[in-house]
């Protein structure tokens, strides 16, 4: 029977942690997050679990003023694809930075979005090097 | 494989309806198939587009309700979803099951109700499409997805939020000329440019509205279509995917699946993006539209934005596009988008459009993208 490498309980487990976590591909050195069956580089089922560092850069972002019902009172709220220092993206809530500071390349850190019993990704101010 | 013809159109108003997206859809079909003169015993299948039908009108199993609905509850019959590009996907799969030979004449549409519930709730359903463990949970909206896109090609490309209302303006102007469309008013540049930000940097303007409606066409093999003097040939009708995480899309200034759905179609068709007439494509929103001419190749990448605000893609322009009025003005009901698309090329093929007609169209192209651009559909067409 296939096991699985990580599952997306214990993917978000180890986020609500603090830390974020990918796989890399052991035939051909693919990152992915998140994870996946198969290395859509190589399409082999080799993987292992790497802890990344969860800092990266704003590649995109937006400030959602309409938003779904359960959110309503979170709005307006900014969302950015966030490209981390090992080359792999992520769309993440942003947290604790000014909306009108939110700016393509800027640097964040990974922080997870806790919320019950729930985990999103979220990212915040990088803070000094 | 056997040619495929469309021998019959019909369309519903597009706007706020009360009545069920099964009543909706049966206008339609009903008018497709007085348009195809054929009885509703001639259909062998029934292929049919509904994506929050669950949520709004607590209905699943809508394939059997649609045929039912027609008096025809025996033929096969299945509901296609994926996302907004769901009954164009039902299209595409009626065109092999014709062109396989299973069979001669095929049902193919959809509907959607949404005008229905609040624009909150009806916001939560759509972000249903994006991915439930990684993005909704962000409170990621479809305004959201396309702002991303948007924000990515202002930085790339240098479009601007002016070029953006371009898009909106010509389309306003094409509807205006659609008894069908849901908006049929013409609107300007300041008045697009000064609607409130919805998701940064796009405006309510810039986005299309939810939409109650219900389209139908009616396809049929070469043998049947020979007798029907208004029949316009599916030349290509191709599918392309994309990862479905934002954050997995190596490039988010592009729509890899259109170029690739298109790239396909017209490998098909043997045609090149040069010889296409008139594009019906989807304007979910203006970003939308602009980075669609350049997967289609009418446009290089980056080009798209300056194109609609020199008045290329407008009636009367070098490739008109969107003369239905697109997403943008004609509306949007989800389920039934990828077929009236196709019913505006098929009707504008047969030049039926009347004040909207785009001057001797032998070629058309229709395009519809679902979800997170994870989902892109393009067939062509032309007449004899």
């Amino acid at each position: 029977m296939t096991e699985p490498v990580i599952t997306l309980q214990q993917f978000f487990q180890r986020a609500r942690e603090g830390e974020l976590t990918g796989v890399r591909c052991g035939r051909c050195g693919e990152l992915a997050i998140p994870p996946r069956q198969f290395c859509p580089a190589c399409h082999e089922r080799a993987w292992r679990p790497v802890p990344l560092g969860g800092e990266g850069t704003i590649e995109s972002f937006t400030v959602i003023r309409v938003a779904p019902r359960a959110f309503a009172a979170d709005a307006p709220y900014a969302v950015a694809v966030v490209k981390l220092r090992e080359g792999v993206s992520l769309l993440g809530r942003i947290v604790g930075i000014p909306l009108d500071k939110v700016a393509i390349g800027l640097r964040v850190r990974f922080r997870p979005l806790v919320k019950d019993t729930q985990t999103s990704v979220g990212f915040g101010p990088a803070g000094p090097r | 494989m056997r040619r495929v013809a469309v021998i019959g159109v019909g369309v519903t108003k597009f706007g706020k309806h009360e009545r069920t997206s099964a009543e909706l859809f049966a206008e339609a079909a009903a008018d497709a198939l007085l348009d195809a003169e054929l009885p509703v015993s001639a259909v062998q299948a029934l292929y049919y587009g509904n994506v929050v039908g669950s949520e709004t009108e607590h209905q699943l199993h809508t394939g059997p309700q649609a045929a039912s609905i027609l008096g025809i509850p025996t033929i096969p019959t299945t509901r296609f979803e994926a996302a907004c590009a769901s009954s164009h996907a039902a299209f595409r799969h009626a065109v092999m099951e014709i062109a396989a030979g299973v069979s001669d004449v095929v049902l193919v549409g959809g509907a959607e109700r949404v005008l229905n519930v609040p624009t909150p709730e009806s916001t939560e359903y759509f972000a249903y499409a994006s991915d439930a463990s990684w993005e909704q949970t962000l409170g990621l909206t479809f305004p959201g997805v396309f702002a991303l896109i948007a924000r990515a090609h202002m930085q790339r490309y240098g479009t601007t939020e002016a070029q953006m209302a371009a898009v909106a303006v010509k389309n306003h102007k094409h509807g205006a000329l659609n008894p069908k469309a849901q908006f049929q008013k013409e609107i300007t540049v300041e008045q697009v440019l000064q609607s409130p930000y919805v998701a940064d940097p796009l405006k309510l303007l810039d986005c299309c509205p939810f939409t109650d409606g219900g389209a139908a066409v009616v396809l049929a093999s070469e043998e049947v279509a020979r007798s029907h003097r208004r029949g316009v040939w599916v030349l290509a009708s191709a599918a392309a995917s994309d990862w479905m995480l934002l954050g997995d899309k190596r490039d988010l200034a592009r729509v890899p699946a259109t170029e690739r759905a298109a790239a396909a179609a017209y490998k098909q068709a043997g045609l090149g993006p040069a010889d296409v007439d008139v594009v019906e494509l989807h304007d979910c929103f203006t970003i939308a539209e602009i980075v669609a001419t350049e997967g289609l190749g009418l446009f290089e990448p980056g080009a798209g934005g300056r194109a609609a605000a020199e008045g290329l893609t407008s009636l009367g322009g070098a490739i008109p596009v969107n003369p239905s009025g697109g997403l943008k003005a004609k509306g949007h009901p989800i389920g039934a988008t990828g077929a009236a698309q196709i019913a505006e090329i098929v009707t504008q093929l047969r030049g039926e459009a009347g004040p909207r007609q785009v001057g001797d169209a032998r070629v058309g192209l229709a395009h519809t993208l679902g979800g997170n651009t994870a989902t892109v559909l393009v067939s062509l067409f032309g007449r004899d």
